[in-house]
């Protein structure tokens, strides 16, 4: 148990080890290219590369067994726990909310028209065909429950006073 | 590095693994066939899984006692060795509330009728277009008050415990808060959350510097199944990949697939929003925390949550990122109740009520503290 969390906390060393690595190597791409490189796998290559590069280390040196398959997945799952943290910390800025707020204000925008627009091509379009429209349909929906409504509150008012009656009938 | 063949980096990579395998021991090819034995297992269990129908959710016997609209009473079948009914309320839109009753044997409904409460569920329902008039002080005022008293009349009890789980228990605080004519003799809050000004990321987004909760309302109408949940989906984008990467990894175990399918199914199944809810929401609980402050008023009467003076049990999940533990502690200092008990469970929001860890932790505490007050 012990051996395993060690060769964990490894692995994610490595993996960190690897992330800065190739952070550090992406850093120098981007400042050496004055254009955009052709190959469009020439951006991924560094951090392929040293993934690889680590893991063939790795499998030269421990005999392989199915112990590093549970090592492989326990280092998947704290890679995707690093994530998310990361994100987490991203997403919980001004800025993010600031930025989701303007998209979403953008996206309200542009739907209103389309959304306006498309409801009124489809009512007239029901409208020719003879047929009942969305809104026609929601009306009668909405008067049903309004109906409901107000059945129940007789009901309570039944209610209230044959409880006033029994009371009385009691006393 | 950047120049060198991909293929040449695979072919090292290939090489150092030869090396490693040559040294393998009998244990380790017996290992090997453990693994390969799982991995037919898995893939056994991937063709099912991709041909399985729905699964059967919701099994413990129900009776539907009520129903208004599109809301539901049930009532489920117990030994009822307890007096005092239990009326769970959960949260209104997002999902659906056979989360509570998934599968036998993972069931907080079947868990809690086999200690002998009489439970009743209230399913708010699917909403419609209809119902985008439906207001949250509607559902305090008009809908609770009569769930609550269809729970006594149909068991014949004089007093009643209400359990609110997520939003259920801010709508179930505003209750019991604001109808003292209503004998709840306990009230159990799970995951819900009361002191918004410490709800974490949801509160951020829904802050009324960034969000526009009138201009969405007015826009959409309603709030779309698909838009609450990419809400729900951006609260944890890593989420499907490590659900994905278990479900891949616990593929062998039939018990797990079963528990998954269930789950999964659950968790793709989102619910709308009726819109002035969803303002009213937004405007009054994330914006403004007016039920924390004092400040709601529903049907013209105050709601103070330190008007509620019965026994209180609040249940807060440790890695609860929707209701962190804060905000949802904070009722006990808002009640006026002398007895009050706060307890912090290991889990998140959903899994403190289902699976494994609820039905270890979760489903006794709360059954364990209500029988005595039941």
């Amino acid at each position: 148990m012990t051996d395993a969390s060690a060769a964990t906390i490894q692995l994610f060393d490595m993996w960190r080890k690897q992330l800065e690595e190739s952070t550090q190597a992406w850093t120098r791409l981007v400042s050496q290219a004055p254009a955009p490189p052709p190959d469009p796998m020439a951006f991924w290559r560094p951090v392929l590369n040293q993934g690889l590069e680590q893991w063939a280390r790795m499998f030269a040196q421990t005999p392989a067994s199915p112990d590093l398959v549970t090592q492989w997945k326990q280092f998947l799952d704290q890679w995707i726990e690093a994530w998310s943290r990361v994100l987490g910390q991203a997403m919980n800025t001004e800025v993010f909310a600031q930025l989701m707020g303007r998209s979403l204000e953008g996206w309200l925008t542009a739907q209103a028209p389309f959304k306006k627009a498309g409801e009124q091509a489809l009512e007239q379009a029901v409208t020719t065909l003879n047929l009942a429209s969305r809104s026609q349909l929601t009306a009668v929906a909405k008067q049903i429950v309004e109906l409901e409504e107000r059945l129940e509150r007789v009901e309570d008012g039944v209610q209230a006073i044959l409880r006033r009656l029994d009371h009385k009938e009691r006393a | 590095m950047g120049q060198e063949r991909f293929a040449d980096v695979v072919e090292r990579f290939t090489n150092g693994f030869a090396a490693g395998a040559a040294a393998a021991s009998p244990e380790t090819v017996k290992q090997w066939q453990e693994e390969l034995d799982r991995n037919v297992r898995r893939l056994t269990n991937l063709g099912k899984l991709a041909t399985a129908g729905e699964p059967r959710t919701g099994q413990t016997p129900r009776q539907e006692i009520y129903k208004r609209n599109k809301s539901r009473l049930y009532r489920y079948a117990s030994s009822r060795r307890h007096r005092t009914p239990i009326l769970f309320v959960p949260n209104l839109g997002i999902s659906r509330p056979y989360i509570f009753d998934l599968l036998p044997g993972g069931s907080f409904v079947e868990h809690m009728t086999r200690e002998g409460f009489d439970f009743y569920l209230l399913d708010w329902g699917v909403f419609g277009p209809e119902d985008n008039d439906l207001t949250f002080e509607d559902c305090v005022v008009k809908i609770l008050p009569r769930m609550a008293r269809k729970v006594l009349e149909s068991s014949g009890a004089e007093e009643l415990t209400v359990l609110g789980y997520c939003m259920g228990a801010p709508l179930s605080a505003s209750f019991v808060a604001s109808h003292p004519e209503i004998p709840v003799k306990n009230f159990i809050n799970m995951a819900g959350p009361i002191d918004f000004s410490k709800i974490g990321l949801f509160g951020l987004w829904l802050d009324r510097r960034y969000f526009d909760v009138d201009r969405f309302v007015d826009t959409l109408g309603a709030v779309p199944a698909d838009l609450v949940k990419a809400g729900f989906k951006l609260l944890k984008p890593t989420m499907d990949l490590s659900t994905n990467l278990n479900l891949w990894w616990n593929l062998w175990n039939d018990k797990y697939v079963e528990g998954f399918t269930a789950l999964n199914k659950w968790a793709n199944e989102y619910v709308a929003f009726p819109g002035e809810f969803f303002r009213q929401w937004v405007r009054d609980f994330y914006q403004g925390n007016k039920l924390f402050r004092g400040e709601l008023v529903f049907g013209g009467r105050p709601v103070r949550l330190g008007e509620i003076r019965c026994p209180v049990f609040v249940v807060g999940a440790k890695e609860d990122y929707i209701a962190p533990p804060a905000c949802v502690r904070a009722l006990i200092d808002a009640v006026g109740s002398r007895e009050k008990d706060y307890t912090e469970l290991p889990g998140g929001h959903i899994s403190l009520i289902a699976g494994r860890g609820a039905a270890l932790h979760c489903w006794p505490k709360v059954s364990g503290w209500l029988a005595p007050h039941s």
